[in-house]
């Protein structure tokens, strides 16, 4: 008689499920399903490169693509960014790529379950771990962006900072933010199909109170007070500072940025476990 | 049953679905907004709209054992066990499983095309719970079973179906998993390695696998499970030896399928009643018709105690009536009247015929008549029949009258003999068998 044996027990979640409980949950079946992690990551790694085989030019030509528009306005003088300490193409791609990790986590998690519908319908791999396989892919974003980084800072002649090897570290902040609202919207998205989409657009009109496409700095002061107010500025501001010139410009404001991603993360994984058992018989 | 410790334990499951999308997103949203504010979702009642695909299931599994779980198309054999893969939360009840769990609900998930089927194994097995070392030690095991050779390294996407199905099995079936969990799996591949899965299982099983099998095929159930389940809107309505089960989930397709042709035909008569102006027509290629000299009325089928019912079902060898309401318009000489019945698959399987059962109507005057037909210990196979009636003149070589589907019965399951083997054999015939040794082939080989 074997009693060593793991028991699953499945029931209905009572409301006793606090907000630590669901984070050592999270842990728990994180740690319990690693292996089937690591090997639907590597899989959706690999699949990144194979499908791609032939579109390397293009993976570098399309975030450059995407600065151009600004690039245009702020040459024939309709964008004016602000002082810069940087070349401002440089600038420009830097803060995109930095914000579409945002914007691709934050699309990538939420719509996890519902690209995954196979496993979860199929397999009893916990939610949790099939909602954040895709974080491949960004993984592979992250090394893309960085690559053209370089390229487009050798073009200019600039060699990054040495504090750029804690380049990672510094976006991940940025990266945890995305997990934690894309958990969210994973279960949410699941019942109502349309949140999502309603999310990303709204997500889409924050880049604007950030410093991404311009210093962001206003002479009205309730529109600065949002600027300094939001998290987000911090978090793209910080990584780009650290890359380009090795600074961070506001280590405190950082700093409570970055455990506003935590807070939006832990929340993230307890509306993840209480509502995720609805989403099964909805994909 | 065994003292093996248990491997499943399932108390009260129940899961309730909304009827549409609409319903099931209010529904979702609300029971989301209660969680998040810390109140409990309504899980045990059942509001407006939504309706119980699991209901109260209760069973106990020990190692070793195989349930085979049986029941029509939407009586919740899928629900449940998704339940108890985890993928479904319960609504009620509590699902408790015990070791590594594989599930073959659909062989070949989270197959990726881009990769190769080597890669997709790694994938696979971790899917059911192995880790990379016992995939590394099961690959070439699992490349024999498949029998896919080079083309292990061929990316998935080439495969063909069958290719796809032996690769999924194959993981699943050497994982050695504690419980095994399988959807309507072993009707994949050719006869050989069908034979090869059916070894297998019964091997896991020996081995201390506890297996619930989900089928519509008696043989697959029959062969791997010894108990079984017999799931009807969401309830268990047999739980009990696997033969029960086989029989209740047989009976429930005749019925259905009796009731749902019954359906038909009442649509057609309809239809036709309404192009026929009440008018019985003259020609074939109706439900009822003839030279309208003889009419049917009614016919009715009353069981060995006399008793009708809409849908009539009679024991296996049960005796049963035919009362018919005949309306003779004409005087009618020599007057024959005549029963057939089809099977499910086979027109005029059998018939009745009241000159050849010894009943002669000499002469007949115009009335009206019941006729009462007693059919003595029929030898009908379990399953759905067709009743057709027909009236004729020995002297007259047309059809006074005909009626195609008249009426429907079932023939149960008889609880004392298991008639598993054809569902296509209409009669059962009783016969001894008796084998007797010729020649010892093999032991005289072996003397050689």
């Amino acid at each position: 008689m074997d009693n060593t044996k793991p028991i699953r027990t499945y029931e209905p979640i009572g409301h006793a499920l606090g907000f630590v409980g669901s984070l050592r949950l999270a842990w728990t079946e994180l740690y319990l399903s690693r292996h089937v992690i690591w090997h639907l990551f590597v899989r959706d790694f690999v699949a990144q490169f194979r499908q791609k085989i032939l579109g390397y030019f293009w993976i570098v030509l399309g975030p450059l693509l995407g600065i151009v528009p600004f690039v245009f306005m702020n040459r024939t003088g309709i964008l004016n960014p602000g002082t810069l300490d940087m070349p401002y193409p440089v600038y420009l791609f830097a803060g995109m790529g930095i914000w579409g990790m945002l914007i691709s986590t934050f699309t990538t998690v939420s719509g996890g379950l519902l690209g995954n519908a196979d496993l979860v319908m199929r397999t009893n791999i916990p939610k949790i771990a099939i909602a954040i396989t895709g974080l491949a892919g960004i993984l592979y974003n992250l090394i893309v962006h960085v690559a053209v980084l370089l390229l487009v800072m050798a073009l200019y002649g600039l060699p990054p900072a040495p504090a750029a090897l804690f380049y990672p570290l510094a976006v991940l902040p940025m990266i945890l933010l995305g997990v934690g609202l894309g958990l969210m919207f994973a279960v949410v998205g699941a019942v109502a199909r349309d949140v999502t989409g309603m999310a990303t657009t709204a997500l889409g009109l924050l880049m604007y109170l950030s410093p991404v496409v311009y210093k962001a700095e206003f002479p009205q002061p309730l529109l600065q007070a949002l600027v300094s107010w939001n998290p987000l500025s911090y978090l793209v501001d910080t990584p780009r500072s650290l890359f380009m010139v090795g600074t961070v410009p506001d280590l405190h404001g950082f700093a409570l940025a970055v455990l506003f991603s935590l807070a939006v993360l832990a929340f993230g994984v307890h509306a993840f476990y209480l509502i995720k058992d609805r989403v099964a018989e909805r994909l | 049953m065994s003292d093996a410790p248990w491997a499943i334990k399932a108390e009260g499951l129940s899961k309730k679905f909304g009827l549409t999308l609409r319903q099931s997103m209010k529904y979702g949203l609300r029971d989301a907004a209660r969680r998040l504010v810390g109140k409990s979702a309504e899980s045990a009642i059942l509001r407006e709209g939504e309706f119980w695909a699991v209901e109260d299931v209760s069973f106990e599994l020990r190692e070793g054992e195989a349930l085979g779980i049986m029941g029509v198309n939407g009586c919740g054999k899928t629900t449940l066990l998704r339940i108890l893969n985890g993928v479904y939360s319960p609504d009620t009840g509590r699902a408790r499983l015990r070791g590594r769990v594989g599930a073959m609900i659909a062989a070949g998930a989270g197959f990726a095309p881009m990769l190769s089927g080597r890669e997709n194994v790694y994938v696979n097995g971790t899917l059911l719970g192995l880790t990379t070392r016992e995939i590394d030690d099961l690959m070439d095991e699992i490349v024999a079973f498949s029998e896919l050779g080079q083309f292990i390294d061929l990316p998935v996407k080439n495969y063909s179906s069958g290719m796809y199905v032996r690769l999924g099995f194959a993981i699943a079936a050497l994982s050695r998993p504690d419980v095994l969990l399988m959807d309507e799996i072993l009707a994949v591949g050719d006869l050989n390695f069908q034979k090869k899965c059916f070894d297998r299982i019964l091997q896991l099983k020996r081995e201390g696998t506890a297996i619930i099998l989900v089928s519509h095929s008696p043989g697959a159930i029959w062969s791997v499970c010894d108990r079984g389940l017999f799931m009807d809107h969401g309830c268990v309505r047999v739980d009990g030896p696997v033969e029960d089960v086989i029989r209740a989930y047989d009976d429930q397709n005749s019925r259905n399928a009796a009731a749902s042709s019954a359906q038909f035909d009442q649509a057609v008569a309809a239809h036709d009643q309404k192009s026929a102006d009440t008018h019985l027509p003259a020609n074939y290629g109706h439900s009822r018709g003839g030279t309208g000299d003889v009419l049917c009325t009614q016919i009715a089928l009353l069981d060995s105690c006399e008793r009708s019912a809409a849908l009539p079902e009679f024991d296996f060898g049960e005796s049963f009536y035919i009362e018919a309401d005949i309306t003779v318009n004409q005087p009618q000489e020599d007057l024959l009247l005549r029963f057939t019945i089809d099977a499910a698959h086979y027109r005029y399987i059998a018939i009745l015929d009241s000159y050849e059962q010894g009943c002669e109507f000499h002469r007949l005057a115009a009335g009206h008549y019941r006729l009462r037909v007693r059919v003595t210990s029929p030898n009908l196979r379990p399953g759905t029949y067709v009743l057709n009636m027909a009236a004729s003149r020995k002297a007259v070589g047309v059809h006074l009258f005909y009626w195609f589907g008249a009426t429907r019965f079932v023939v149960l399951n008889p609880a004392d003999k298991f008639l598993y083997a054809d569902s296509n054999a209409v009669m059962h015939l009783t016969a001894d068998f008796q084998l007797t040794e010729v020649h010892r082939e093999i032991e005289t080989h072996n003397a050689a």
